[in-house]
């Protein structure tokens, strides 16, 4: 048996979309197969008609370890031996770690549920996995990338023959990755194979073995990942040549114009930081997950109280009891979790997009439709916001396009200093790249941006300069000239110089 | 035959959630016309009246609906019993509605002494007999209205009271359940049992009356805890759902006096186990069939003796309850 | 430092109980009557009925549900026991009736949820005017008397001084407790309330959760019925007129989450013992009736309140 899975001549058509067409895909045991392609290509659906969560057209076949395939839901899936570790899943998070781990498959005893073997249990998963959380935490009380590896720890532990991980990184550190790739390198020497769906090139190169293409519910192509390399990949993803991954726009650096002086958070997840950027600048802060970066801007824009710090907007000290005193004063910040803080997900384009500057949208002191409609078809035009029209709503787009949404959302506001955090998280190549182009274009414009990202080479390939933070406090800064991926791993895994 | 009303009424309740269901807002149209021998009775010139109750939702209520369809098929009128469930504004448009279908006249019991008055100048403007029952709307003469037949609550409560007050030979601890804040009927029952208190210095109100809104299970868990409290002579409640639930507190022969207004079946089980000593009986019945009446007497070109016709009320206790039931 | 923290973070879980510990403490100064034996009985009676509904009310809230209509169901399967449990049939006939009449209100209410996929509050609220209606109609909108004597000895009766509808509402406390903590369905019903899509995504039958909660609640509310009918001795068309409100209150007071995922049995017990206690402490007190909800009112919010303020500071 050459393949464990195999999906044959897939189709499957939603009201007015074909997102697959007659496409394919081998997965060898023990192998880790990358499917690759931007947002829209097909991948997500895919998996999900692996997973028996959406039902393929009539014709075509899916063969699973010899045997015809054919599941209705996720958890006949899992006893066949089919897992997933969805990207788009949340955890339950007011359940605890071993209960999130069992969640479906409860371990009995008696016919009821046999805490004490569950605890036991998810205690040595974790420990195999290197995770510091007791199994009686609440994941409310983890971090995101807690919470996505205890999802991991969950598809471990079905003991199935192929996992499909959707964007496992997305939410993680470097280190963690690594933890994640000694699991993955442990799975294979069990002839598990994996199905790796990711954006992040490097990750597609380090643990993958073959690589299928899609664009478009189209099937591209596969191939051995030695055979390849990055940019023939990106071409067949996108179908054309990206030459340059991150395009940096020359800009002119003026004078400060933003300045946080002695940053400390009352929960103390800030110790004493201080930054500035300048206008036309881009600042990266770059560092671990959970090193308080995103504690430090939400700190700094009001969403969190400060024990001490001082704001200076254009040399003018701005005191911060709430978000609308320092939007008053020009900032925006474009948060991390774009669905619980970014977005109304059940509204369209257009009312997403008037959120933030709604004072702009009035006719006569009452919110004009129109004007509305008009400055949501200026951004959707110049960001490239792919929907059919102002009227979608925001959940029907993809990632990297709803992304787009909440930066127009704060660009209609005319802010002149930016914080985006991880603005190209979960999101394609092409959308990526755009949105560094916008991130160039607004610099030149003179206003000023600060950008959190996990991946350094993202922030070297952008940033002007890089602040690292570690533990709450700012470890060190690197500018453009002094760049090195190592220097910036040393200063966030704050090892003492 | 009666199977056949109740089957009919199942139908209109199933069309009326229906059109609930369907988001249509108009007032409910739960006509039950008599039964079929009034039917017969009713030629094609006879009277065409309609009765607009507060609600149908209790013995008081439902007693007022039977016998007016007994009064009906009696004079051989042609009778459509409407209920406003508990809401002005339906019971206005109900009224409109009878204007607009030629109805002869319209009886109603006004939810709301001071809403309905308009509406009936407008129905007697347009040449129809109003004629209001059971409880008064206020300067309901100055609306056209033709005749008010109702008992007079102030004096049920008088009776009510005098009642206890015999039975305490004038002194102890009492306590008072009344309904909804603001009822109008309440507020007047209550002036009845002031009128009499003021002659009996010794009977005293240990605690504040208590509004049970009518029902008979709030009105068990206050009397109950109110029993572990004070040492209470007499419990006096607006109606016979309260009484009930006092008594069930207490318990039957307890040696509290405790009374209620109305008369309904319950009640009268209650009297009947030493649960409660008394009731006032409002015959709502009474009132509806002698504005029937009036009603007829008035179309057919007849004047009233007197346009505010009153019905006794009566003390049922357990030596007279024979009578009643 | 993290024994302080634990001790605050133990001091507002269990915020709820200290308020009504602080409330007991309150009325029994104010009025020593309060605490006597005598009115804990009657405090235990006038909370079970509530206290039963609640806990229906708990398993629809937990699995990410709500239910408007249980007062309805206690009104109509209460008619329906009073009708049958005029002494021509033995006791277990009109409780069996009632059970079945309450189950089968909650199944049309979780199978319009679950499956019909309307908003709970919408179907339940459908439900709710619909059931009041059937009540009214079985018994032509009159009270049901004449029901026997031993049916009405149930609710008068007591167990070494406890009185019986108190004994219902432990054991029906002791079996949800335990369906709840110790049963993989009661681990269910949390991960349908915590996250819907992650429930379904691990194989669990949502469906089926969610109508059987409604179902647990539909029954209960049927039993209250039953208990109803013979506390008051009649079935009343128009008894237990807004029993949701109440029954909602106690989960909200509780610590039960609105947004489903999250609730403790004892939360639950402390929430209804709550409301019965403001009630019979007013009344005790002879506070007039309208200060009475003015009372009720804030002390809710504020119980709220603080158990809410205590979280987000734990967190």
């Amino acid at each position: 048996m050459e393949y464990i899975l195999e999906m044959k001549d897939i189709s499957k058509t939603f009201p007015g979309v074909k997102a697959l067409d007659h496409v394919q895909l081998q997965v060898k045991p023990g192998e880790v197969h990358a499917l690759m392609g931007e947002n829209g290509a097909g991948k997500s659906t895919l998996m999900k008609i692996l997973m028996g969560i959406y039902t393929k057209d009539a014709g075509g076949e899916i063969i699973f370890n010899g045997q015809p395939y054919q599941v209705s839901n996720p958890k006949e899936a899992m006893d066949t031996g089919v897992a997933m570790i969805h990207q788009e899943l949340n955890p339950i998070l007011d359940m605890t770690v071993y209960e999130n781990i069992f969640v479906g498959r409860e371990i009995r005893k008696n016919g009821l549920v046999d805490k004490k073997a569950e605890i036991e249990a998810s205690k040595k998963l974790i420990k195999e996995c290197g995770l510091h959380v007791s199994p009686m935490d609440t994941l409310r009380s983890l971090t995101v990338a807690q919470c996505q590896l205890i999802e991991i720890i969950k598809a471990i532990s079905v003991n199935a023959k192929i996992i499909v991980m959707d964007e496992p990184t997305a939410a993680i550190t470097e280190r963690e990755v690594e933890l994640l790739f000694g699991h993955i390198r442990r799975l294979k020497e069990q002839g598990v194979a994996i199905i790796y769906i990711s954006h992040r090139m490097d990750e597609i190169f380090t643990i993958c073995d073959r690589i299928s293409v899609y664009r478009d519910g189209q099937y591209i192509g596969s191939g051995d990942t030695k055979d390849l390399n990055e940019a023939k990949l990106i071409k067949m993803m996108v179908g054309r040549e990206i030459t340059d991954v991150f395009p940096k726009l020359e800009a002119e650096i003026g004078d400060v114009i933003f300045e946080a002086k002695h940053i400390v958070r009352a929960d103390n997840k800030v110790k004493d930081v201080s930054l500035s950027v300048r206008e036309g600048e881009i600042l990266g802060i770059g560092g671990l997950v959970g090193a308080g970066r995103s504690e430090l801007v939400e700190g700094i824009f009001g969403m969190h109280k400060l024990s001490s710090g001082e704001v200076y907007v254009k040399g003018e000290k701005v005191t911060v009891h709430a978000p609308q005193d320092i939007i008053k004063k020009g900032v925006a910040l474009i948060t991390e979790d774009r669905k619980v803080t970014g977005l109304n997900l059940s509204g369209s384009v257009n009312d997403n997009i008037a959120m933030v500057a709604i004072k702009k949208l009035l006719r006569n002191g009452l919110y004009s439709k129109s004007k509305a409609r008009k400055a949501a078809n200026e951004y959707i035009e110049k960001l490239k916001i792919k929907t059919p029209s102002g009227e979608q709503i925001v959940s029907n787009l993809s990632g990297g396009n709803q992304q787009k949404v909440v930066i127009a959302k704060w660009l209609l506001n005319d802010p002149d200093i930016i914080i985006l955090d991880e603005p190209t998280r979960g999101i394609d190549v092409g959308a990526k790249r755009d949105i560094y182009l916008l991130i160039g274009s607004l610099v030149q414009q003179g206003k000023a941006v600060i950008m959190i990202s996990s991946e350094i080479p993202e922030l070297m390939g952008v940033c002007d300069r890089i602040a690292v933070m570690s533990e709450g406090n700012l470890s060190g800064e690197v500018s453009r000239e002094e760049f090195s991926q190592e220097r910036i791993m040393t200063l966030a895994s704050a090892i003492e110089v | 035959m009666k199977k056949m009303k109740n089957f009919a009424a199942l139908l209109t309740a199933g069309a009326m959630m229906v059109g609930m269901l369907a988001g249509c807002g108009g007032g409910s149209e739960s006509t039950s016309t008599g039964d079929t021998g009034s039917a017969a009775a009713a030629t094609s010139d006879s009277y065409k009246i309609a009765l607009i109750q507060q609600h149908q939702t209790n013995a008081f209520q439902i007693a007022v609906s039977e016998a007016a369809e007994a009064k009906a098929s009696e004079l051989g009128v042609d009778l459509t019993i409407l209920s406003a469930d508990q809401d002005a504004a339906t019971q206005i448009s109900q009224i409109e509605q009878c204007v607009s279908e030629g109805y002869d006249a319209v009886l109603f019991e006004p939810v709301d002494p001071d809403a309905l008055g308009s509406a009936a100048k407008e129905a007697s403007d347009a040449g129809v007999v109003v004629i209001n029952i059971i409880s008064a709307c206020t300067d309901w003469e100055d609306y056209g209205i033709s005749a008010l037949s109702c008992g007079d609550n102030v004096t049920a409560g008088e009776t009510e009271m005098q009642n206890v007050a015999d039975l305490l030979d004038g002194k102890g601890n009492i306590a008072i359940l009344t309904g909804p804040s603001g009822d109008a009927g309440g507020l007047q029952r209550m002036e009845g049992y002031e009128n009499i208190l003021k002659n009996y210095p010794d009977m005293v109100q240990v605690v504040e009356p208590a509004d049970c809104e009518w029902d008979t299970a709030s009105a068990q868990s206050t009397v109950e805890s109110w029993l572990s409290a004070y040492d209470l002579d007499a419990i006096v409640c607006e109606n016979d759902g309260m009484a009930v639930g006092a008594g069930n507190a207490a318990g039957a022969d307890s040696g509290i006096v405790i009374a209620g207004v109305d008369g309904t079946p319950d009640g009268f089980e209650a009297i009947n186990d030493g649960r409660m000593s008394g009731t006032v009986s409002q015959n709502g019945g009474a009132m509806a069939a002698n504005g029937i009446e009036a009603a007829v007497t008035l179309l057919s070109g007849e004047e009233l003796e007197n346009n505010t016709i009153i019905t006794d009320n009566t003390w049922i206790d357990a030596s007279n309850i024979a009578d009643y039931e | 430092m993290k024994q302080k923290r634990n001790a605050k973070a133990l001091l507002s879980e269990y915020f709820i109980f200290v308020i009504f510990l602080v409330l007991v403490i309150v009325l029994t100064c104010l009025k020593p009557s309060f605490i006597q034996p005598s009115n804990l009985v009657n405090i235990l009676k006038q909370a079970s009925i509530n206290g039963i509904l609640s806990f229906g009310m708990m398993f629809v809230i937990i699995a990410g549900g709500f239910d408007m209509s249980v007062g309805s169901t206690v009104a109509f399967s209460g008619i329906l026991a009073a009708m049958l449990g005029q002494g021509q049939y033995p006791l277990f006939v009109p409780l069996i009736v009632a059970l079945i009449a309450g189950l089968a209100v909650g199944i049309v209410n979780g199978v319009g949820v679950a499956v019909g996929d309307l908003p709970p509050f919408i179907m339940t609220l459908g439900t709710m005017t619909a059931v009041r209606g059937l009540a009214l109609l079985t018994s032509n909108g009159k009270p049901i008397t004449g029901i026997s004597a031993e049916y009405k000895a149930i609710a008068a009766s007591s167990v070494f001084g406890v009185p019986m509808l108190a004994v219902f509402l432990v054991i029906v406390i002791l079996i949800c407790s335990f369906v709840l903590a110790k049963t993989v369905y009661g681990r269910r019903v949390y991960a349908c309330g915590g996250n819907l899509l992650a429930a379904r995504v691990a194989g669990i039958n949502t469906t089926k959760i969610r109508i059987s909660t409604f179902a647990i609640a539909g029954l209960l509310a049927g039993l209250c019925g039953f208990l109803m009918t013979s506390r008051v001795t009649i079935g009343q068309p128009t008894a237990a007129e807004s029993y949701e409100m109440d029954a909602i209150t106690a989960c909200v007071v509780g610590g039960v989450s609105m947004s489903g995922g999250v609730g403790k049995s004892w939360g639950v017990v402390i929430g209804a013992l709550l409301i019965t206690v403001i009630a019979n402490g007013l009344d005790i007190l002879g506070v007039s009736s309208h200060w009475q909800k003015i009372v009720k009112g804030v002390i809710i919010v504020i119980a709220v309140l603080i158990d809410v303020k205590g979280k987000s500071k734990k967190n």
